[in-house]
């Protein structure tokens, strides 16, 4: 009888003991669980803000991509400005030298000083005062106005 | 980081000569003190030496302004906030 009575003690004993540690198992997983969910929370939010600074910076790189599209062609109308002075009613520089030397000497000597105040601009150098203000053709670096005159605009 | 400093051209004074001015221009040379000596270029030459100016110009532009966004891109961010975070992934 004893026996029987210590025996069923015992499982009940071993039962609550039992439940009690499952129930601190629980509880330990439940507290895992909750960080892991602070965590994805957080994984999540952090994703959200990098996919939201990858946009912002896709756009970004579309408009400096639009931008400098247009300095391209910009710089690519000026450079057919040249040769249209060079060619212009099958103009003949050479045969014009001959005839009008000091003219176009002195023409010549302009268009190098223009052109070398052009690498400067493309180099760094600010612009003047007098460049930024430019707006009449007489007023212009025939050589780079899309760079060295902001304000003229071609007709 | 500093920007690399602006070009200072130097001015190149052209001549141009001809059959007719040659001796003239050689005489003034002379009496200017200078060697009576030009390097030539053909008027086809002239106008190609242009273009490849104006092309490397064209080029600066572009790379200058290339650098100016990728340093507006990296360093806007230290302007505002004072560190080197926002755009340094």
């Amino acid at each position: 009888m004893l026996g029987i009575r210590l025996f069923l003690i015992g499982i009940v004993s071993a039962s609550l003991i039992g439940a009690g540690a499952y129930v601190f198992k629980l509880r330990a997983d439940n507290a895992i669980l909750k960080a892991n969910a602070v965590k994805m929370e957080s994984a999540i939010t952090e994703q959200k803000e990098l996919i939201t600074k990858q946009k912002e910076d896709f756009q970004e790189i579309l408009a400096a991509n639009a931008e400098m599209n247009k300095l391209v062609k910009n710089l690519e109308k000026d450079l057919n400005e040249l040769d249209k002075r060079f060619n212009k009613n099958n103009r003949d520089i050479g045969k014009l030298a001959v005839e009008k030397t000091k003219l176009i000497e002195k023409i010549i000597n302009k268009g190098g000083e223009n052109a070398a105040r052009c690498i400067e601009i493309a180099s760094g150098s600010p612009l003047t005062e007098k460049e930024k203000n430019a707006t009449k053709k007489s007023e212009i670096n025939p050589e780079c106005p899309s760079i060295a005159n902001p304000n003229y605009i071609t007709y | 980081m500093e920007k690399p400093t602006p070009l200072e051209m130097e001015k190149i004074h052209w001549i141009i000569i001809t059959s007719d001015n040659a001796d003239q221009v050689f005489a003034k040379m002379k009496e200017d003190g200078m060697d009576p000596v030009l390097f030539g270029l053909t008027d086809n030459d002239f106008q190609l030496l242009a273009k490849n100016f104006a092309r490397i110009r064209n080029q600066l532009m572009i790379t200058n302004d290339m650098l100016d966004k990728y340093k507006e891109y990296y360093e806007a961010s230290d302007n505002e906030t004072g560190n080197n975070t926002k755009n340094s992934k």
